[in-house]
């Protein structure tokens, strides 16, 4: 500060010009920027360090008269709550069933629309309308569509000659959750799919032809390794999106009024987030969720990093557009 | 193996795999508009209606006070979508186009935080609000909007060219900037209504009785005076709640697929 100050005492025109531009252009950039430094100071900052000193603590939300520090009693516990263990089992396997299939599923529909067909547009709408869907409503769609007597889906099994009184949210919960999810994923992914693939300059493909390729050797030697990079980006946020997954399974669970907030989803489908949230809003351990929810970010993070490893050998980034 | 397969084949390679995908995905949608035209009785007994039953759409309106709900999501949609597309402009204006000490640590801050999970900072935020009085208020909405976010990007070229001429950075900002970002803005701006109309979690936890949002009230079933569910008035429910999004996003479609494009990827 004293740097800058004597700088501005001397006389205007020794300074030179570069320097008084630069102060100019710091304050106007602070300036710029200050709504939101302000906004991550107040609600990113400070309750960052709020979370990680609640996670030590054994505070109920309530009274701050009877906090007392706890140390890493809060991880300790976790590491020892079967519940906790099996919400994680159970997310590590819907991350499973529901990445693989959804990068797939979404590549596919990138690949289908971006064809030359009549009513792309239309398709591409199709496609991308259950990402746009609220979660209340894309709850109610798969309620009523897997509905033991009312739902759809019976009716057709029934058609095709199987049993038709399926219970789905109750024997099959996972499943359900599971098709919820890669349904209302699938038009996020395909349109940044579709994105990549019209980055990718068609005399490539051209080449390829010309060359004697036919269209699957086109699409596994050709646009796949240049659309890698869109893979890894697709792959990495649908990690992220799963382990978090909330209330699709509380708006899931059985029962004939409907959706209900802080309801115990079936086993199958009581997820890590599930259990954080439950111990937080319900039991009122905020310490306790605090340090699940810590936990569910060290998951997430080694996850990313270790995919971060791997993409080097895998992610092509080879041709500068 | 004959060179060229007949057209007709052709035909149907080209189409019939686009065409199953999108009939498995428009079903659980068409499903729930045909359910919400059934009587009540219908519901599980016969698979389409015999006549379509507008009134279950009257009733979904009448059982609830469903246009004071949507009323409260629309005023709390489109003024935070309004004001983080504002601030987030202003903010990523400073973040692309200006440089000064400090910036290249704050942006990795800024990327550091996009890694924790929402519910980690939203543990304390609630805490916060509760503490201040802010629950059962749009404040909380109105808080986050304000912080922006510095994600915006914009041609480069054209403020440059306005700072040869001497206008301030305010200026370009408002005369040269604002201006140009029209498509980008205005696809943020609709994924942010969109996602406050859709939003469930927060709501619930932040607001109740009369001010919650439509979201809040759709995710229980209507039920007739004696407590049992309204399967297919619930539905009509359902299809008022998300036909005027639908209507909005196909008015917007083309600006929406384009803002993915050049603000999705290379952001």
């Amino acid at each position: 500060m004293t740097g800058a100050a004597q700088v501005l005492d001397r006389p205007v025109a020794r300074v030179a010009p570069w320097r008084r531009r630069g102060l100019r252009r710091a304050v106007t950039f602070y300036l710029l920027i200050s709504p939101w430094l302000i906004g991550f100071v107040l609600l990113a900052a400070i309750p960052l360090v709020m979370a990680f000193l609640m996670s030590l603590s054994n505070y109920d939300g309530l009274n701050l008269e009877y906090v007392q520090f706890v140390g890493l009693e809060n991880y300790l516990r976790a590491f020892t709550d079967p519940d906790a263990q099996h919400a994680l089992g159970r997310t590590l396997l819907l991350m499973a069933i529901v990445v693989p299939f959804s990068l797939a599923l979404q590549l596919a529909l990138a690949l289908l629309v971006n064809q030359r067909i009549r009513f792309t547009s239309l398709f591409r709408t199709i496609f991308y309308l259950p990402y746009v869907i609220p979660v209340v409503a894309a709850a109610w769609v798969w309620k009523i569509f897997v509905d033991p007597t009312g739902g759809l889906l019976n009716a057709l099994l029934g058609v095709a000659g199987a049993a038709v009184n399926v219970r789905w949210l109750v024997e099959y919960p996972t499943v359900v959750l599971a098709l919820l999810t890669i349904w209302g994923a699938a038009g996020g992914g395909m349109v940044v799919f579709l994105a990549g693939l019209q980055g990718i300059p068609a005399e490539y493909r051209e080449a390829a032809m010309i060359d004697g390729a036919n269209r699957l050797q086109v699409t596994r030697h050709i646009t796949l390794p240049l659309l890698s990079p869109v893979i890894f980006f697709n792959l990495v946020t649908g990690i992220i999106a799963t382990l978090q997954i909330l209330v699709q399974p509380m708006l899931l669970a059985p029962g004939i009024l409907g959706l209900s907030p802080g309801t115990v989803p079936p086993r199958d489908n009581y997820l890590y987030a599930v259990h954080a949230y439950l111990e937080i809003f319900v039991k009122q351990l905020f310490g306790y969720g605090s340090a699940l929810l810590w936990l569910l970010f060290g998951v997430v993070l080694a996850l990313t990093l270790v995919l971060f490893k791997t993409s080097r050998r895998w992610v092509f980034y080879g041709i500068e557009p | 193996m004959s060179r060229r397969r007949s057209t007709a084949t052709d035909a149907t390679l080209r189409y019939l795999p686009v065409l199953v995908a999108a009939t498995a995905f428009a079903l659980p949608l068409a499903w729930v508009v045909v359910t919400s035209l059934k009587k009540q009785s219908e519901f599980g007994s016969s698979l389409l209606p015999a006549a379509p039953q507008l009134a279950n759409y009257q009733l979904a309106l009448s059982l609830l006070d469903f246009m004071k709900f949507a009323t409260n999501s629309l005023v709390l949609s489109s003024s935070y979508a309004l004001i983080v597309v504002m601030v987030s402009a202003l903010v990523g204006y400073g973040f692309a186009r200006h440089r000064a000490p400090g910036r290249g640590r704050l942006f990795m801050l800024v990327l550091a935080t996009l890694m924790v999970p929402n519910l980690v900072l939203f543990v304390p935020q609630f805490v916060i609000f509760a503490k201040l009085g802010l629950t059962n208020t749009y404040w909380p909405w109105i808080l986050w909007a304000l912080g922006g976010s510095p994600f915006a990007t914009f041609p480069r070229e054209l403020d440059d060219a306005a700072e040869v001429d001497g206008a301030g950075p305010l200026r370009i900002f408002f005369q040269i900037y604002l201006p140009n970002a029209g498509p980008a803005l205005a696809a943020s701006a609709i994924f942010m209504f969109l996602w406050v109309w859709g939003d469930y979690l927060y709501p619930i936890l932040l607001l109740n009785g009369d001010n919650t949002t439509l979201a809040v009230k759709m995710s229980s079933a209507y039920v007739d005076p004696r407590g049992n569910p309204l399967q297919t008035v619930t539905m009509a429910g359902v299809v008022l709640y998300v036909l005027p999004l639908i209507a909005f996003f196909a008015a917007a479609n083309r600006f929406i697929v384009r803002g993915i494009v050049t603000t999705g990827l290379k952001g």
